[in-house]
């Protein structure tokens, strides 16, 4: 009944010589979903890069089982860069069965090669689900990183206070992460 | 987490003055390092001081009044040997990363960027001393 009843709003309106926008004071609810605002946009851009930068992360841990001292310091790097996620993806709240809440749940979300990210563009291209192409080294590692850092400080602008300082924190230990691999 | 509206002149003097209890802090520390330790800890104040005089200048140029250094600051922790040098100046670099912090709050989109690289160059500093590094520079570690 409900249902029957919300598929004759337009027509009931048509016949009152009205859109609905005209009836509602809000956003028009016959719209379809509105479109994610640039804060979320760019939020799902960053998760996309931390993705990519754990894939990254991975593929060198794998690499690196048997190498002795350096694959301890990637295992801290790797799992902090999980805690980066962990945050970022606390703080994305989109509306359950939208096209943005699916990117955002899938693992290896490839929002960020889609948005140009420079984080994502430097650690060499991990994409949807994990894969990693091309040679990973400590040198593509510290690139990632270096690019991260510097990507992340660009994309304050449009960001809220608390998630800019969440993305400016991350930024640092991005940084810390490059010195620590030589940079 | 968030410092909510704080304005840009209280960010930049919050910044300021941890600084000047870095500059202070990094004279004590730096009585208890020898050798390349030691000579972090001269670059590292000198970094604090240039810091300082960078901040005493964009607060001026926003119309308000630098505040002055205290005289002496309250540590954390004695400190009578090279470990408790080490752990001040990371307890050091850590109060002026969540200074600037506040100034990634801003609404300011210059203050904004420039605290977040002022972080980066604290976080650094800090994690050199600490030997490892942290994944959220600044900020109360999440529960």
């Amino acid at each position: 009944m409900l249902a029957a009843s919300a598929a004759a709003l337009p027509v009931l309106l048509a016949t009152a010589g009205c859109r609905s926008s005209e009836v509602f004071a809000g956003p028009d609810p016959l719209a379809g979903r509105p479109s994610p605002a640039p804060d979320v946009i760019t939020l799902q851009s960053v998760i996309g890069a931390e993705h990519a930068m754990i894939a990254l992360y991975q593929a060198a841990v794998d690499r690196h089982l048997r190498a002795g001292d350096p694959e301890r310091l990637l295992e801290v790097l790797l799992a902090q860069h999980r805690q980066h996620l962990a945050q970022l993806q606390a703080r994305l709240v989109v509306p359950p069965g939208s096209a943005a809440s699916a990117s955002a749940a899938a693992s290896g979300s490839p929002s960020a090669a889609a948005s140009g990210s420079p984080s994502a563009a430097a650690s060499g291209s991990a994409g949807a689900g994990g894969a990693v192409s091309g040679r990973v080294t400590i040198a593509r590692l510290r690139a990632a990183e270096q690019a991260s850092a510097a990507g992340l400080v660009r994309q304050l602008a449009t960001m809220p206070p608390a998630l800019a300082q969440l993305l400016a924190s991350i930024a640092a230990s991005d940084a810390t992460h490059a010195v620590a691999l030589g940079g | 987490m968030s410092v909510g509206t704080v304005s840009a002149v209280q960010a930049l003097q919050a910044a300021l003055a941890a600084e000047d209890a870095a500059i202070f802090g990094y004279g004590v520390a730096g009585a208890h390092l020898s050798g390349s330790r030691k000579s972090a800890a001269e670059q590292y104040w000198t970094g604090h001081n240039e810091a300082r005089d960078t901040l005493t200048a964009m607060i001026s140029a926003l119309g308000a009044t630098p505040a002055a250094a205290q005289a002496f600051y309250q540590l954390p922790f004695g400190v009578h040997s090279a470990a408790g040098a080490t752990a001040l100046a990371a307890y050091l670099e850590d109060g002026v990363t969540r200074a600037y912090l506040g100034l990634v709050a801003v609404s300011n989109q210059h203050l904004r960027t420039f605290g977040a690289l002022a972080m980066q160059a604290c976080a650094e500093r800090a994690a050199f001393w600490r030997g490892t590094t942290e994944a959220f520079p600044g900020l109360t570690p999440p529960v």
